[in-house]
C-alpha cells in the first residue's frame, strides 16, 4: 500500500469515527428506529445488538429489548430483559472516572443512567406483561417496587414546580391493586392519582382527571366500605345517582399511542468575557443566562477571552406529534371512550426542562475546560494545541441518549365482559382528519378474571425539527 | 488549569461505592419519614402489652371458661401510604399464641385452603389418617382495625400523625371486647 493511499484510508477512518461521533443516539440506530416505526418487530429486534448490553446505553438495550418482546406477545423473555434494566437502575453508582472524562470528550462517555420516567415505565410493562400471564402476585411485586420508586421520585425533588410524582403510575398501581381484589390498597392509588392529576398534571401538563380514575376511585372507596368518602366523591363528580357494579368479568385495555420524543441536540453561543475576581463569564444575553466560572491563571484568562464566543450543545427533546388523536372500544352496543392517563412525551420534555440549568452548566464547565486545556498545550507546542483544538471541535457533543420506543401518550378504559362467553371488542382508532382505522379481539374470561390487553399504535406525524 | 484537574481527581479517588451492613432489627433507622419497619414495631409492642393487660379481655375469657379463639378479619388502612397491616398483625398473633391467653384460629384466606385440602384427603388419604369434617374451632373474637394520617405540609416540612386502632369483637354479640390504640406522630424537615 503506498503512502498516499494509506493516507487516503487513514482520512476515510477518522471522517468516519468523527461522523459517528456527531450522529445523535437516534442517528446511530437508524436501522432498528427504521424497522421499529415501520411495524416490523422481529427485524427491529435483530438489528439490536448483543454487544450493546455491555455497553454505556446499557439501560436503553435492556429497555428497548423488553418493549419490543412485550409487544410481540413474549411476555416471560420480555421480563427478563426489563429485570435487568430494573436491576440496572437499582444498582447504578456513579464512575467519577468517566464523568471527569466526560468534561474533557463528551457526556456520551458516561454510563446512560436513565430518566425517572423510564425507570417508572420499565416497572409498568413488567406489571403489565404478569397480569396478561396470569401472575397477579408478580405484578403485586412490581407494584411495591413502584411505590418505592415513587417514593424516591418524591424525595429526589424538594421543589413543588418540579414533576415529584407520577399520576399514572398511582392510577396503574390502582388498577393491579384492585385485580387482586384488595380494593383498600386500590383506593388509596387512586386517591394519590387523583390528587397528582387535580394537581401538579392540571397545572404543567393542563391534563384532566380520567372519567374511569374517577369511577374506579367510588366503586374502591364502596368496596372497602368506605361511605363517606364513596358519598364525598360521588358528589364531588357528580355522579349522585351512581351504584357501582360488579361485573362478571373486566377488561382493562392501555392503549399506546404515538412514539415518545426523540433527544436530539442543539447549540448556544455564549460570549466569554472576564468577570470579578478570577473568573470568566459565559453570557448569552438573548436568554438571559450568566454563567461564571473560576479560573485561577490569567494566562488561561486570557486566551480564553480571545476566544470572544463559544458555542455549547445541549440536548433537546423533539416531539413526535400523534396522528392518532383519540379512539374508543365498542362492545354489546356500547361505546367506552379511552381516555389520556400519561402524556410520556410531555413529562419527558419537563424533566428536562427542570434540568436544563443543570445542563447548561455541565456544557460550559465541559466547554470551558477544554478550552483551558487546549490553550495551555498551544503555549507549549502550537501544533499539538491546534490538534487537540481538532479533537475538542470533533467530540464535542451533547447526550442525545433516551428511550425512544416508548409510547407518545398512554390511554385507557375498563369495560366489562360476560364471563365464560366470547365477548366481541372493536377499538376504533380515530385521526385528526380522514377516516379511522377499525381493530377487532375477542375475549373469554372466567368469572372473576380481569384481563389486560395493550395495545400500540406506532404512527406519528412528521415531527417540526429533523432529527 | 490545575484547580478543576484536582477536582475531578479527587472525585475519582473518592468514588461512590455500595457499602451494606447488618443491623439489629430492632434498631430504629429513619430515612424518609415514611411509615417503617420501627413504626410497625411500635404498634405491635403496645397493641400486645395493651391486650395482656385488659382487665376487660381477662373477664371475658374466664366467663368463656375456656381460652377466646379469635381470628383476623379486616384491617381498614385510610392513609395515603400503602402500609401493610401484616406487618404488625403478625407480631401481636404471635405475642397471643405464646402467651397463651388465646387460641387463633385461621382467617378465611387460609381457612378456605385447609377445606380443600381437606376434601381432597376424603378421597385420597388413608381413613385412618384422614382429617375430619365439623372440627374447627370456631372463632369468639374478631380482630378488626383502623389505620388513619393526618398530614400537614408547609415548604419542605412535613408532619404526620398515624393512628392505629384495633379492636376485638365478640363474634356472636358484637360487642366489643378490647380496644388498642397507637398513635404516632413524625416531623420531617427536607433539606
Amino acid at each position: 500500500m503506498n503512502t498516499a493511499k494509506s493516507l487516503r484510508l487513514a482520512f476515510s477512518f477518522f471522517a468516519l469515527v468523527t461522523l459517528q461521533a456527531c450522529a445523535t443516539y437516534y442517528q446511530q440506530h437508524l436501522d432498528f428506529n427504521y424497522e421499529f416505526e415501520h411495524g416490523d418487530l422481529q427485524q427491529a429486534l435483530n438489528a439490536l445488538k448483543g454487544s450493546e448490553a455491555e455497553s454505556k446505553s446499557r439501560f436503553l438495550f435492556f429497555a428497548n429489548k423488553g418493549l419490543l418482546l412485550s409487544v410481540l406477545g413474549d411476555y416471560e423473555e420480555s421480563n427478563a430483559f426489563l429485570e435487568k434494566a430494573f436491576l440496572f437502575g437499582e444498582d447504578y453508582r456513579i464512575n467519577y472516572f468517566n464523568e471527569g472524562v466526560s468534561y474533557f470528550t463528551n457526556p456520551n462517555f458516561t454510563v446512560y443512567r436513565g430518566e425517572d420516567h423510564e425507570h417508572l415505565m420499565v416497572l409498568y410493562f413488567k406489571a403489565i406483561n404478569y397480569l396478561k400471564m396470569n401472575q397477579p402476585q408478580d405484578a403485586l411485586v412490581e407494584c411495591r417496587r413502584l411505590n418505592i420508586r415513587l417514593n424516591q421520585l418524591t424525595d429526589k425533588y424538594s421543589s413543588p414546580h418540579k414533576l415529584q410524582r407520577d399520576a399514572f403510575i398511582h392510577a396503574l398501581m390502582g388498577i393491579i391493586y384492585q385485580s387482586t381484589k384488595d380494593y383498600n390498597n386500590a383506593f388509596i392509588a387512586y386517591r394519590n392519582a387523583l390528587d397528582v392529576y387535580e394537581n401538579e398534571y392540571a397545572k404543567m401538563f393542563h391534563m384532566t382527571v380520567p372519567e374511569q380514575l374517577q369511577k374506579d376511585l367510588v366503586n374502591t372507596a364502596y368496596w372497602t366500605g368506605f361511605m363517606d368518602e364513596f358519598e364525598n366523591y360521588k358528589t364531588k363528580f357528580g355522579m349522585q345517582d351512581y351504584t357501582p357494579v360488579q361485573p362478571d368479568a373486566e377488561l382493562v385495555f392501555f392503549w399506546h399511542n404515538g412514539l415518545a420524543p426523540v433527544k436530539t441536540e442543539w447549540g448556544i453561543n455564549f460570549v466569554i468575557a472576564p468577570g470579578p475576581g478570577n473568573t470568566m463569564l459565559f453570557t448569552n444575553e438573548s436568554m438571559g443566562m450568566v454563567f461564571s466560572f473560576p479560573v485561577e491563571e490569567e494566562n488561561d484568562r486570557r486566551g480564553l477571552a480571545a476566544l470572544q464566543i463559544y458555542r455549547v450543545v445541549f440536548p433537546r427533546y423533539v416531539e413526535r406529534p400523534l396522528y392518532f388523536q383519540t379512539a374508543n372500544l365498542e362492545t354489546n352496543g356500547t361505546e367506552y371512550p379511552l381516555q389520556l392517563a400519561e402524556d410520556v412525551s410531555k413529562v419527558a420534555f419537563q424533566s428536562l426542562r427542570q434540568r436544563m440549568l443543570q445542563e447548561f452548566a455541565k456544557g460550559l464547565l465541559r466547554a470551558a475546560l477544554k478550552k483551558v486545556t487546549e490553550q495551555s498545550l498551544r503555549k507549549k507546542d502550537e501544533g499539538l494545541g491546534a490538534l487537540l483544538g481538532v479533537v475538542n471541535a470533533a467530540t464535542e457533543k451533547a447526550d442525545t441518549r433516551n428511550w425512544q420506543t416508548l409510547p407518545h401518550s398512554i390511554f385507557y378504559s375498563r369495560i366489562p365482559l360476560v364471563a365464560d362467553e366470547k365477548n366481541e371488542v372493536k377499538l376504533k382508532l380515530l385521526p385528526g382528519e380522514g377516516s379511522g382505522t377499525d381493530y377487532s379481539f375477542t375475549y373469554q374470561p372466567q368469572k372473576g378474571r380481569t384481563l389486560f390487553h395493550t395495545f400500540s399504535s406506532l404512527e406519528s406525524l412528521a415531527p417540526s425539527y429533523s432529527f | 488549569m490545575k484547580k478543576p484537574f484536582a477536582i475531578i481527581l479527587l472525585a475519582t479517588l473518592f468514588s461512590c461505592q455500595q457499602s451494606v451492613t447488618r443491623v439489629a432489627p430492632d434498631t430504629q433507622i429513619d430515612l424518609s419519614g415514611r411509615w417503617n419497619d420501627s413504626d410497625s414495631r411500635l404498634v405491635a409492642d403496645k397493641m400486645i402489652s395493651e391486650l395482656m393487660a385488659s382487665e376487660r379481655f381477662k373477664e371475658y375469657a374466664k366467663e368463656k371458661g375456656r381460652k377466646p379463639a379469635i381470628v383476623v378479619g379486616l384491617i381498614r388502612n385510610k392513609t395515603s401510604e400503602h402500609i401493610d397491616s401484616d406487618t404488625y398483625i403478625k407480631k401481636l398473633e404471635v405475642a397471643i399464641y405464646n402467651s397463651n391467653v388465646a387460641e387463633v384460629v385461621e382467617s378465611e384466606e387460609f381457612r378456605d385452603k385447609l377445606r380443600l385440602e381437606r376434601a381432597q384427603q376424603q378421597d385420597f388419604a388413608d381413613p385412618a389418617t384422614v382429617a375430619q369434617w365439623g372440627k374447627e374451632i370456631g372463632a369468639n373474637l374478631m380482630l378488626f382495625g383502623e389505620m388513619t394520617s393526618e398530614t400537614d405540609t408547609s415548604n419542605k416540612k412535613r408532619v404526620v400523625n398515624y393512628i392505629t386502632t384495633l379492636y376485638l369483637t365478640d363474634i356472636e354479640t358484637g360487642k366489643r371486647v378490647w380496644y388498642g390504640q397507637q398513635e404516632i406522630k413524625k416531623f420531617v424537615k427536607n433539606g
